[in-house]
């Protein structure tokens, strides 16, 4: 039992592939064709993803709730469940069964697509996150890319539904998306690649185990950096969220979305909070290496620090004009991610 | 239809375009409608739209008996209440000729001062929010409730007072008043130094702020700017200085300015003026004297004939009373003076020419009471 | 240059310095008050709804329907319909005393007008209803019964105004 347990946490992936291949066998044995089997597997697994990406955003946002409230003397949600803990659920539920309203001058067919664009982007990039040794759904070989090509599939959504809701504000918040998405996507695969050239590989698996115990973070103090701020800012959250900027743009292109299309941009916005922390743990804290605790434990602590990290930063700073934002990324952030970038590289084949 | 023209969109060229910010934009703090011409980012023109909130007081105030406007000069700016208790108690007095005794004059001072700390707290908290930073909105919020409850154990209201009466109070100040403010003046020093490093020397919100929204000293006095507004274009203007009233001569004080008249100058000169408040608070803590908390009036007020003019200096500028008397139980005219219309006024001269972005950084810096502009 | 060079490295200084206070708030106690739980102390001098007091001497409201609070009323929220005493022997007194709540803007002028301390401001300020018609209220009526130290201040102001005469 205990070598069972033991084997679940630190040895996922065989034990996967144990229960595959005993299915396997039975199903054969009653002479179905493999393939249902592995359809069936699949949508297991997406379905576990599903939830999880459910139960990780209305635990992400409760968490950004509570921290917040602290950091303002207040006491954050306190009334649903214990300590509030099922504020979110309640919320998600009242959002669920609101009435969902289309404006009139709106673009039907692609406003209603829009949210689902941002929440299956957002939901693929789950493909290639380590939770644990082997808890993978697919270590392709250049994981590194496909993050960071799907990761930029959000914009789409975002700018459709700002385009879609016909209002100025919210074309405005579309547009802002979309111009600030592009440019910090490119000082984000610049220090990405840094780290890129001391794993050796675009494998996320490979990067993990690469990387020396402490982590990527201290040979890459300002690629950590950079990167955090560069993914803070692709993800549209403050001190750069322009895009739903409230006091400028309303509420950017979420002003026209009511009910379950608000709640699908909702948890767009958290997962992919969570995602870039993820990633970010991945690559410069260790992934899900550590002593003591599973891998998956370790993951998701560092994940959440990380998640901290940024929720800090969101309830201190003020927001940054739209013009100095693209300024911020193609002035320093960019010089500095290429400088990072011919550092690192000198010092890879010096040493 | 007919021929009748037609009301419809104001005619553009291709290049620019209308944008409607208000009756209810986060951002307008209020009813408060702008129209912008733009040309792309840039705007071309600004038209404000005021009277959202009109109430004809000025107006109401000739139906009400001397005594029975108090509580509407609170209703004015609501921020400012006893500045504008202050003002109009002070004209009602001039015109009667009542000297008021000296502990009367010290409460008002004090409670003039608290409010000032208070408005400027609000002013700050708003302003955060505006720039898109949550955390100091509650922390301003914190120190304006201990403000609060200070002024509401003196006069049994937080918001609208009601504290002046002509020639005194209705009541003395509680037992207990000055260790709390003694208390407050000993700690909120610290906290706005707090302010200051997380909002105000923040470098993002020195980036958005400095340089942007420049009125220069000419302009700003041509369109009457009063208050910490003008002061931040250079220009040395202060009632508490320079037509001295109450027992402000007595009180030793700085009046902050700033250089460019940009918008963190008025940011700037706004969190000094916190500083300087809390100074004349503690001069006017030690030399607090004894004596009556008014003076005895006629039940029925009825000044002579006359006409008076009193001004304080209220949180956003000069607050300036009118009143005109005939001699009986009601005032023949009150016009009021507020400083947010004037510095309301100078919103399109500022921002023409510059970046939509400003809009809400210069709008809100200008602190704009939407009830004291339309009155 | 070195003037631009200081003024960067503030900026970028400027950065942790309020990450800094926001992390020292993290830790202080909540200063929230758990409203329909927990309710802050109100001081004396608060200004709730106006109340017409039982006198516990005189077993009724110390009211003598001289209409000075309906006279110094700015927005008109208070009607008495007075009647004589039937005795004949004591001063008249109101049959109804109406109060429009809707109104009222709680300026506390009546309360400081009347010569007889028959008004007070009370502690009420949950006030919502959900009818129109719930604003308007008959004091006399009413027979509220002043508690706390409310009452304690509001006999002892008519005490020493009796000691004085």
């Amino acid at each position: 039992m205990g070598r069972f347990l033991y084997d679940l946490f630190y040895n996922t992936d065989t034990v996967l592939a144990g229960w595959s291949a005993a299915a396997h066998a039975s199903w054969a044995a009653h002479g179905r064709p493999a393939v249902a089997l592995d359809v069936l597997f699949q949508l297991c697994a997406a379905a576990a993803v599903g939830l999880f990406l459910v139960l990780n955003a209305l635990f992400i946002i409760y968490f950004e709730r509570k921290v917040a409230a602290r950091m303002q003397l207040r006491r954050g949600p306190n009334r649903v469940g214990p300590l509030g803990i099922l504020q979110t659920l309640a919320d998600t539920i009242k959002l669920l069964i609101k009435e969902d309203i289309i404006p009139d001058a709106a673009d039907r067919g692609l406003f209603r697509v829009a949210p689902v664009i941002v929440l299956a982007a957002t939901f693929m990039l789950f493909v290639v996150l380590p939770f644990g040794k082997g808890l993978t759904a697919a270590d392709i070989n250049v994981g590194l890319v496909y993050f960071l090509a799907i990761g930029s599939l959000t914009v789409i959504g975002i700018l459709a539904g700002g385009w879609a809701s016909n209002n100025k504000y919210s074309l405005m918040g579309g547009m802002r998306s979309a111009a600030q998405i592009v440019s910090y996507e490119v000082p984000a695969v610049l220090t990405v690649l840094s780290v890129a050239m001391l794993a050796g590989s675009l494998k996320m698996g490979d990067i993990v185990t690469a990387q020396p115990v402490y982590g990527y973070v201290l040979l890459q103090p300002i690629g950590f950096l950079l990167f955090l701020t560069a993914s803070n800012a692709e993800i549209n959250r403050a001190p750069f969220d322009l895009p739903e900027s409230d006091s400028e743009l309303v509420s950017g292109f979420v002003t026209e979305y009511s009910a379950m299309r608000f709640a699908f941009f909702f948890l767009g916005e958290y997962t992919n909070l969570f995602l870039a922390a993820a990633f970010a743990t991945t690559l410069f804290l260790g992934g899900w290496r550590g002593p003591l605790l599973p891998p998956i434990v370790w993951f998701l602590l560092k994940t959440y620090f990380v998640v901290f990290l940024l929720i800090w930063v969101r309830w201190t700073f003020p927001r940054l004009r739209v013009d100095h934002l693209m300024q911020f990324s193609w002035k320093v952030l960019l010089p500095l991610s290429l400088a990072n970038l011919v550092v690192t590289a000198v010092l890879v084949k010096a040493l | 239809m007919g021929d009748a023209p037609q009301p419809g969109p104001v005619k553009t060229t291709s290049d620019e375009f209308l944008l409607n910010v208000g009756p209810q934009h986060p951002a307008t703090h209020g009813v408060l409608r702008v129209e912008v011409t733009m040309d792309g980012e840039v705007v071309k023109d600004i038209v404000p739209h005021i009277g959202y909130v009109h109430r004809g007081l000025e107006k109401l105030f000739e139906n009400r008996t001397w005594e029975q406007i108090i509580p509407y000069t609170d209703r004015t700016d609501y921020l400012s209440a006893i500045a504008n208790n202050f003002a109009y108690v002070m004209a009602v007095e001039r015109l009667l000729g009542i000297e008021v005794p000296q502990k009367v004059e010290y409460i008002r001072v004090i409670a003039a001062e608290l409010n000032r700390i208070a408005s400027h707290l609000l002013w700050l908290a708003a302003y955060g929010l505006d720039m898109g930073a949550f955390t100091p909105f509650l922390y301003a919020f914190r120190d304006r409730e201990e403000i609060g409850t200070m002024i509401e154990e003196a006069s049994g209201g937080r918001l609208t007072t009601n504290y002046f009466r002509v020639g005194g109070f209705i009541h003395d100040l509680p037992p207990g008043f000055f260790p709390r403010l003694s208390a407050f003046i000993g700690h909120f020093g610290g906290k706005i130094d707090e302010y200051d490093t997380l909002l105000i020397e923040n470098a993002i919100f020195v980036a958005r702020t400095r340089g942007v929204g420049v009125i220069d000293r000419e302009r700003a006095i041509s369109y009457g700017m009063t208050g910490p507004c003008l002061r931040a274009s250079n220009a040395m203007l202060d009632v508490r200085r320079d037509t001295p009233y109450s027992i402000y001569p007595k009180l030793s004080f700085d009046v902050p300015i700033g250089r460019n008249g940009d918008t963190w100058d008025r940011s700037k000169v706004r969190i000094e003026e916190m500083r300087q408040s809390l100074r004349i608070l503690r001069q006017a803590m030690e030399g607090f004297p004894e004596g009556a908390y008014r003076v005895r009036v006629p039940r029925n007020i009825e000044p002579p004939r006359g006409e008076v003019y009193a001004a304080v200096e209220g949180p956003r500028g000069e607050v300036g009373f009118y009143v005109v008397s005939d001699g009986t139980r009601k005032p023949y005219r009150v016009k009021m003076r507020k400083p947010s219309f004037s510095n309301f006024c100078a919103l399109p001269e500022i921002l023409r020419g510059m970046k939509i972005a400003d809009l809400v950084a210069v709008m809100g810096s200008l602190d704009l009471v939407v009830p004291e502009i339309d009155r | 240059m070195d003037r631009d060079v200081v003024s960067i490295l503030k900026a970028i200084a400027s950065l942790p310095r309020g990450l800094w206070i926001t992390f020292s708030y993290l830790f202080r106690r909540p200063i929230t008050i758990q409203y329909p739980e927990e309710k802050a102390e109100l001081p004396l001098r608060f200004r709730g709804r106006l109340v017409m007091p039982i006198d516990q001497q005189k077993g009724t409201n110390r009211c003598t329907a001289c209409m000075r609070c309906v006279t110094i009323c700015p927005n008109h929220s208070i009607d008495i319909e007075p009647e004589k005493d039937p005795g004949g022997e004591q001063k008249p007194r109101p049959a109804r005393y109406l109060y429009n709540l809707g109104t009222c803007m709680f300026c506390n002028l009546c309360v400081e007008v009347c010569p007889f301390f028959a008004l007070v401001m009370s502690d009420e300020h949950e006030l919502a209803t959900t009818e129109r018609s719930g604003l308007v209220i008959d004091l006399v009526k009413e027979r509220y019964r002043l508690s706390g130290k409310k009452a304690g201040w509001w006999q002892q102001k008519f005490r020493s105004a009796a000691g004085e005469e």
